[in-house]
């Protein structure tokens, strides 16, 4: 076979290995049983194995791809010439992102002559498009509605000022999120980002939690939140369980940029941006008197308001799709869709919980799928339309569906 | 002394992947090279993590595998396991080299052919 390989292409390139070597990515020839004939000297590097060592032996052990062992690309009904990302295992333990493309050659007459695989180390460009992601993806938040859309496009504006910013929206919207973006995407990203729940505690080690402590006799300052968020961003949440006392400190933080530590009578001077956010409707919490009216239209000066998520359209499987993606990889689970039976389901559902829930929907599911699609027994037994549904459970049945996917 | 082996396979084939395996052979082999013992693990999914926790929770002193993750393969050493990995070859013959004492790192134990398309 390879003597033909070789008579066929001899006369016009009587070196075919020194050919593919000159070539920057990986090849290796195979015969129709998927033995190897030979690796070039970019897929010899990217394997670590010689060509003379790994000559005849199944081509699955040699590049040790995930698409190799779960669905060999020659067997695929897309046929040779389309590409596959995958990842493989070199011998040195590596683990490298790369594209398989089968190639099938054939002669004048159109007879098989052997298979080629174009191997391509996409090592760089992960980590590229990695980087990428991490500048222009606004931190974590992400979103393709309109609504959410206006939003991400007002951060990186937004960011470039030190005015304080309110966020509104319901639970597991993403407001600290929100906040944290707009940190990320400002001057001030090199400094500390520091969250604060305003939950309920005594007033005065609240005072010493925010705006530090003067200790002893000396007077020395046990820092707070203002002084650990010192050049960056204080973010406080759930702003309306904060005592009226404190939140009239805060206001005056806002007009002249100084602090008073509990147990001291010198006032500081901080440099910190200050964020807060509040899931109810902050005109009913003054109204309440719940927040100071004062507090109120001094951190209003820039106010974003998340809407929730049944009223974020196309966000819903975006979103979906999204986590899906994110904790596939975490559990290292090969899962490339969601049934439509399951996506129906999970469309119906009106997420009191919002983009949270959904992400906790999918964590479940992703975590006890076995399969390559999350289908409506992978899904958790409180959504509404899931009690009815049969859920594999004895080991017979689990390993059935497993033999069929692997 | 006996010691406990775990050998990660796919078809009857050692596994080409630790993390992708799904089945693996235990097996407890004597001093005297005799298999004493033999069992073979369906696993409920392919997880690298798994097989680990299967490896430490069977006291398993060696582990034999095809290609295996950096992160993986210290792991296990750190915990005392060796590591034998890039096996290459059909079961039973690896089996038997294991059981003689002879098997290695990056040993190849298939028969080598190529044939036409």
């Amino acid at each position: 076979m390879t003597k033909r390989f070789e008579e066929l292409i001899g006369s016009d390139c009587p070196d075919l290995p020194a050919l593919l070597d000159s070539l920057p990515m990986g090849m290796v020839l195979l015969d129709g049983q998927g033995h190897v004939i030979m690796l070039n000297k970019a897929l010899e590097e990217l394997t670590g194995f010689h060509r003379d060592d790994v000559r005849g032996l199944p081509c699955r052990h040699v590049l040790r791809s995930r698409a190799c062992v779960q669905g060999c690309p020659h067997e695929r009904p897309d046929g040779p010439g389309s590409s596959i990302e995958t990842d493989c295992i070199n011998r040195h333990r590596r683990k490298i992102p790369v594209r398989i493309t089968p190639v099938r050659m054939t002669d004048d007459q159109n007879r098989p002559v052997c298979i080629l695989d174009v191997v391509e180390d996409l090592t760089a460009l992960k980590e590229m498009a990695a980087r990428l992601s991490q500048v222009t993806g606004q931190g974590q938040i992400v979103g393709r509605s309109p609504a959410m859309e206006k939003i991400l496009r007002l951060v990186p504006v937004l960011a470039q000022h030190s005015s304080p910013v309110l966020i509104t929206g319901e639970t597991g919207t993403g407001k600290d999120l929100l906040a944290e973006s707009i940190h990320k995407a400002s001057p001030r990203s090199r400094e500390p980002f520091v969250r604060f729940s305003c939950g309920p505690m005594p007033s005065e080690l609240l005072d010493a939690e925010l705006f530090g402590r003067a200790q002893g006799e000396t007077g020395e300052l046990k820092p707070g939140r203002f002084q650990q968020a010192q050049g960056g961003t204080l973010y406080l949440s759930e702003i309306a369980d904060l005592p009226l006392t404190q939140q009239a400190s805060l206001a005056r933080f806002l007009d002249d940029g100084i602090i008073l530590p509990a147990g001291s009578a010198k006032p500081i001077r901080v440099n910190v941006r200050l964020m807060a956010s509040t899931a109810g409707s902050p005109e009913k919490l003054v109204q309440e008197g719940r927040l100071r009216e004062d507090f109120f239209h001094r951190i209003t000066a820039i106010r974003l308001h998340l809407p929730r998520l049944k009223d974020r359209g196309e966000d819903l499987g975006f979103l979906l799709h999204h986590f899906l993606a994110h904790y596939a990889a975490r559990f290292k689970k090969n899962i490339t869709g969601i049934s439509p039976k399951a996506l129906r389901l999970i469309s119906c559902h009106d997420f009191p919980g919002n983009v949270r829930e959904l992400k906790n929907i999918v964590e479940f599911a992703a975590m006890i799928c076995t399969e390559d699609t999350i289908r409506i027994e992978h899904l958790p037994g409180h959504l509404p339309g899931i009690a009815d549904k049969p859920v594999p459970s004895t080991p017979s049945q689990t390993r059935k569906g497993l033999r069929k996917s692997t | 002394m006996e010691r406990r082996v775990l050998i990660t396979v796919a078809r009857d084939e050692v596994a080409p992947r630790f993390d992708l395996a799904t089945e693996a052979l235990l097996l407890t082999v004597a001093d005297s090279g005799e298999i004493v013992s033999r069992k073979s693990f369906l696993m409920a999914h392919a997880s690298g993590d798994e097989l680990c926790d299967l490896a430490l929770s069977r006291d398993i002193g060696t582990v034999v595998c095809g290609g295996i993750e950096d992160e993986y393969f210290h792991y296990l050493r750190w915990k005392r396991i060796e590591v034998i990995d890039s096996v290459m070859g059909p079961l039973e013959p690896v089996v038997s080299r294991l059981a003689a004492g002879a098997l290695r790192a990056g040993d190849i134990l298939f028969e080598r052919s190529v044939t036409g398309v």
